[in-house]
């Protein structure tokens, strides 16, 4: 069924459809798909995209908003189990826990990052059905642990999340992908950071193979303040994690990094996207992939330097290990700089694991898979043992052991 | 910044272009525009076979359901085709001349100016020199002892007369006339280049070197070279190009292929030094050109090097495609943009065969308000075991209103190969200009040095006949001022 | 009056860094300064050789008659005032030799006297390296350019005996000297010193004026000079430290 259909069947299920503004947007974005000719040479949202798979899908949707829970079982400290997109409404002194509304949806369309031809944003954006806003309150710690959960076959959540720190408050978001239906997620979630605020993002994601989850970020850094953002994939399952991120005022900071462990068919698409708009701001764009049998990954990353913005510190990795001679992966680190005064580098490597450390160990005894094992671990280090979570470092430990018993 | 440096940028941005004059001569169009009777019209002025014309139309065919590629970072208005005279050559050109006696001697104090004596007394030493003056050869240095060896370097149009079978198996291998819009106008259009086959195991001894100039107004020049390096030979190639100062946009669109078979190697290096434009942006070239090499057998090599630092608006991307085993790409290459210039440059190197390798060093350098762009594409198919790349690519900012950008696509399908990539972009070291001046050495003269060992990495590749020049044309760039 | 540096007070970032400091210097003097880490040292030294980020809040500099703050950086240098670094910077791929020689005429030039061609600069080049130790292969190579610590500082102490200056500042020029390359080092020094050049050397070490006798010893810190004398200030120094000058 082609969009355009799609969207006029399903309407009733569809948030805000009875919005006129957004019903203007709306139309706009189903003829942007309707003209665009979905080349995927020079469309980056598109690249290793099976189109038919994800835009002429099955639209169905359930909402089971009753069993969500919102868990304030410590001080400062919240844990939500999402059903299907959506979360129950909370409010207390420290944080406040909505639904999402037009006036967020309006004006996230108004940002002008994300470029037009995103197709999965202006899906999101168009077959939108679930989604939730958390306020953190002014000068609070807070930590916050999300498990996403969709209950049935079938379901197709466009969901978008609006976090907002506001001045001096901090937050630190898990958040858990492991989806084991057959089912696709498409979410957005839209960061602001105010003067003086901190949030670290982690996402655990490790669904089944039958489940899609593609996850957009978009986030917003004010004067002083610095997101942190860290994706930790194992899904067998397709994920595309994007971000965009804008450095709005001086002194802010946006640290993006990302490890995944693709193996079978699977692929992943990341992309990351610093614009710098005001001076004295850091980035920091690492991703590392590690693939095996016919798997695929592509990463973009670009730091984009505003004219204003002097003294800007930019810096990109994109470093990936081929484990099998029907893998491959593509990056294309990009800077784009319109200031003098900056310090930006990157550094892209790709290849097998080093044969020369493989041998080193095998001649201390060791058999070439524990050897081809231990290199595999170390070439992820830094990432893991930087998590400074015990809890979370021990699951992600387990998650690594899984994959490497699979590495043959 | 500081204040001095600000001042010293200001004197660097505005660029005097010392080739920037007109040679009065009389010559030859036909009728402005692109159609089959311009093709014709060449086709027939070259005395061509009809197979060439052939060829010819079905490039421009091809063409015309084209649209010019749009990826690059550069914003330029729409060209007008049909506005443009597709031929031009000094009168008295319907056969190029047998020697010098028959040279309008306008041509050679034309080139006397631009340092390339034809006169046979004072020709460079050590270098043959094919001269093109708008679509025609004009002359071409040390011709004897070439063919001694059995080197053939003579224009493309006397190759087609005398050497078809080598014009119809390679013309258009490496770059098919319908590669995209510009390699089909040029294949369509194209008036003169040269043409070089260096037989089996000669390593030639000289470099060979054409120099291509643009005198005529309003007129595109499409020339045409191709290369071919024969099993276990050697050539190192060299090529230059100016044009005159004219307010108006003039459009330069070259094809240039290599061949390398088995064990040969081909050194490719350009000065290239177009017209980039005035002050504000007014004229100059419109660089769009595609230069693509093949390593066809195992064990060859190909390289280009080049210091680009004209032209308003440079497009071109010279490639590698690593067919054989065990060959090797290499691409160095310095970018200046001053002004308003717009370059978009860059190379792609193509890994198919076995263990082959290659290196990309790439150094742009942007002042004034202009836009430098690195774009580089590296890719390994499946069955490049063991395949190797190594890029480096390094930006330096000189004033805050111009842009540096790199964009390079990296993408391996083979585990075995090793890529590795390593970028920077910055402004020039303040502590090393201090250093300098701490020295003794000017303002100007510390930041032309700094430069040119910024680029030495590049310039060093260059043969000895034209680092020198090299480096003297990166700091006329800078400083503008005529030595 | 050979360098006259009168009641200099210096700024860096809404920093006072040197305080209503004082110091003259006469022709064929050799003065040290030695002080705490942070005292303002090597900010002394920049100003003098008029690295640009500092503002100068007040005072004045006359050297050779000039006041120094009419002259650039390459000015000063060309009129013979020599920095040797703490800390030399790389500068990849601007070979050693041209660089010199384009330095060495530049200054030639601006005194009107004749340039030195390639081929005696070539040869002056050599003998000088070969009297400081240094292996003729490091000429070949590019500024500072992957040079160990104490070959930066010898590669200085060549700059300064090829230019001649009539003022060289040195930097902590002993650190990161093995023994045997101070020796040289200093040799290298009170060879080029005459009745006619003046030398203010920075250092931390009393062992260093051990090789080159100093006429004057002048303790600074937290931005001012606190006390004046002979070697004896030194001896003091290495003995109880800074402590009792604070
Ligand atoms: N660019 C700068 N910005 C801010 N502070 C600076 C700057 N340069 C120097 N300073 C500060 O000025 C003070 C004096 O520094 P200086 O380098 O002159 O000390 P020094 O006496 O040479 O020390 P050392 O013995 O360690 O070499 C220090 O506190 C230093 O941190
Ligand atoms: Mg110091």
């Amino acid at each position: 069924m082609n969009i355009q259909d799609n969207y006029q069947k399903n309407k009733k299920n569809i948030f805000f459809s009875e919005n006129k503004d957004i019903q203007t947007y709306r139309e706009k974005l189903i003829n942007i798909f309707e003209n665009d000719r979905f080349d995927k040479k020079n469309n980056e949202s598109l690249k290793n995209i099976n189109l038919k798979n994800f835009f002429d899908f099955k639209y169905k949707y359930l909402i089971s908003e009753e069993t969500s829970v919102i868990n304030n079982n410590q001080e400062n400290s919240y844990s939500i189990v999402s059903v299907n997109g959506q979360c129950l409404s909370y409010k207390d002194d420290k944080i406040e826990i909505t639904k999402i509304l037009d006036e967020d949806y309006i004006d996230f369309s108004k940002n002008d990052i994300i470029e037009n031809n995103d197709h999965f944003v202006n899906l999101n954006s168009l077959f939108l059905n679930s989604g939730f806003k958390i306020l953190i309150k002014k000068n609070n710690n807070i930590k916050i642990k999300i498990s996403n959960i969709i209950t049935d076959d079938d379901l197709t959540i466009f969901q978008k999340n609006n976090y907002i720190c506001e001045e001096g408050s901090s937050l630190n978001l898990i958040e858990e992908y492991e989806n084991k239906n057959n089912s696709t997620s498409n979410i957005l979630n839209v960061i602001k950071l105010e003067k003086n605020s901190q949030l670290n993002h982690f996402l655990i994601q490790d669904n089944s193979s039958n489940h899609n989850l593609i996850i957009t970020t978009h986030s917003s850094v004010k004067k002083d303040s610095t997101y942190t953002q860290k994706v930790y994939n194992f899904s067998e399952g397709y994920v595309r994690n994007f971000h965009y991120s804008e450095l709005k005022e001086a002194n802010s900071e946006a640290d993006l990094q990302g490890i995944f462990f693709l193996k079978d068919n699977n692929t992943s698409n990341n992309k990351t996207y610093v614009k710098h708009l005001a001076e004295d701001c850091k980035s920091n764009q690492v991703y590392k992939g590690i693939l095996n049998d016919r798997s695929k990954a592509t990463y973009f990353s670009n730091t984009h330097v505003d004219q204003v913005a002097q003294k800007t510190e930019g810096y990109q990795l994109s470093k990936g290990i081929l484990l099998s001679d029907n893998a491959s992966y593509f990056s294309k680190p990009e800077l784009k700089i319109y200031a003098d005064d900056v310090k930006c580098s990157h550094g892209s490597t790709i290849g097998p694991i080093d044969e020369n450390a493989i041998f080193y160990l095998r001649s201390r005894g060791m058999s070439k898979i524990a050897a081809t094992k231990i290199l595999i671990s170390s070439f992820i280090n830094e990432e893991l043992s930087s998590i400074d979570n015990e809890q979370m470092s021990e699951i992600i430990q387990k998650k690594l052991v899984r994959y490497l018993s699979k590495v043959k | 910044m500081n204040s001095d440096t600000l001042n010293t940028l200001n004197s660097y941005s505005i660029n005097k272009y010392k080739y920037g004059f007109v040679t009065e001569i009389d010559d030859e169009k036909p009728k402005k525009g692109l159609n089959e009777d311009t093709i014709k019209f060449i086709s027939l002025k070259k005395n061509e076979p009809e197979w060439m014309l052939d060829w010819r139309l079905k490039a421009y065919s091809k063409w015309k359901k084209m649209k010019e590629p749009k990826w690059a970072n550069l914003s330029f208005p729409e060209i007008d085709y049909q506005d443009i005279y597709y031929y031009s050559a000094p009168k008295g050109f319907e056969k190029k001349p047998k020697d010098l006696s028959e040279v309008d001697p306008k041509l050679i104090e034309t080139y006397n100016k631009l340092g390339i004596p034809l006169e046979e007394q004072k020709v460079l030493a050590g270098v043959a020199v094919d001269v093109v003056f708008d679509s025609v050869s004009v002359a071409t240095t040390y011709k004897g002892e070439l063919e001694k060896l059995g080197i053939i370097f003579c224009s493309i149009g006397e190759a087609i007369q005398k050497h078809p079978d080598l014009i119809k198996k390679y013309l258009g291998s490496v770059i098919p006339p319908g590669d995209h819009s510009f390699s089909a106008l040029n294949s369509a259009v194209f008036t003169d280049g040269s043409f070089v086959y260096i037989p089996e195991g000669v390593k030639c001894p000289m470099e060979l070197s054409t120099y291509f100039r643009i005198n005529a107004e309003n007129t595109g020049q499409f020339e045409r070279t191709l290369i071919i390096a024969d099993k276990g030979s050697y050539v190192s190639y060299l090529e230059g190009c100016t044009a005159p100062k004219r307010d108006d946009n003039q459009l330069h669109a070259a094809n240039v292929e290599l061949i390398a078979l088995e064990g040969a190697e081909i050194k490719y290096s350009t000065v290239q030094n177009w017209y980039p434009g005035d002050e504000d942006g007014r004229g100059g070239i419109y660089n769009f050109v595609t230069k693509r090499g093949l390593c066809a057998g195992k064990n060859s090599k190909i390289s280009w090097t080049q210091v680009e630092t004209g032209s308003a608006i440079t497009w071109k991307y010279p490639s590698c495609i690593l067919k054989g085993d065990n060959s090797i790409g290499e691409f160095y290459s310095v970018a200046i943009t001053n002004n308003f210039q717009q370059a978009d440059t860059g190379t792609k190197m193509t890994h198919i065969g076995k263990n082959t390798k290659s290196k990309i060093i790439s150094k742009g350098i942007s002042l004034g308000k202009s836009q430098n762009t690195y774009r580089g594409e590296v890719s390994f198919l499946r069955k490049a075991d063991k395949a190797r790349n190594y890029t480096q690519c390094d930006s330096l900012l000189v004033g805050n209103q111009c842009g540096a950008h790199t964009v390079p696509y990296i993408d391996s399908k083979n585990n075995t190969a090793v890529i590795e990539h390593e970028a920077s972009t910055s402004k020039i070291n303040e502590d090393q200009l201090y250093y300098c001046r701490q020295r003794g050495l000017s303002h100007e003269e510390a930041v032309s040095l700094i430069v040119n060992g910024f680029c030495k990495q590049v310039l060093q590749e260059l043969p000895m006949e034209f680092a020198v020049e090299a480096q003297k044309l990166v700091s006329i760039s800078l400083e503008g001022s005529v030595g | 009056m050979f360098l006259e540096i009168k009641d200099l007070s210096v700024k860096i970032e809404n920093k006072n860094i040197l305080k209503s400091l004082n110091l003259n210097i006469n022709k064929g003097e050799v003065h040290a300064i030695m002080g705490p880490n942070g005292s303002g040292k090597s900010t002394l030294a920049n100003v003098l050789a008029g690295k640009e980020d500092y503002e100068i809040l007040n005072g004045s500099i006359n050297f050779k008659d000039n006041d120094l703050f009419d002259l650039n950086i390459e000015e000063r240098a060309q009129e013979g005032m020599f920095l040797a670094f703490q800390y030399p910077v790389e500068i990849p791929g601007v070979n050693i030799t041209p660089f010199l020689h384009s330095a060495i005429n530049s200054k030639r030039k601006r005194m009107n006297e004749e340039e030195i061609d390639n081929l005696s600069f070539a040869k002056l080049l050599k003998s000088k390296a070969s009297d400081l130790g240094i292996n003729i292969d490091m000429l070949k190579r590019s500024v500072n350019t992957g040079f160990s610590g104490g070959e930066k500082k010898r590669y200085e102490i060549l700059q300064m005996s090829i230019l001649n200056p009539d003022l060289a500042i040195l930097d902590e020029t002993d650190s990161g000297l093995d023994i045997d390359a101070l020796k040289i080092v200093t040799d290298g020094v009170n060879k080029l010193k005459t009745k006619d050049n003046s030398f203010l050397i920075i250092t931390h070490y009393q062992k260093l004026l051990d090789y080159i006798k100093p006429d004057y010893v002048h303790v600074m810190v937290n931005g001012s000079i606190v006390k004046s004398g002979g070697s004896e200030i030194a001896a003091e120094i290495e003995k109880d430290g800074f402590q009792k000058f604070q």
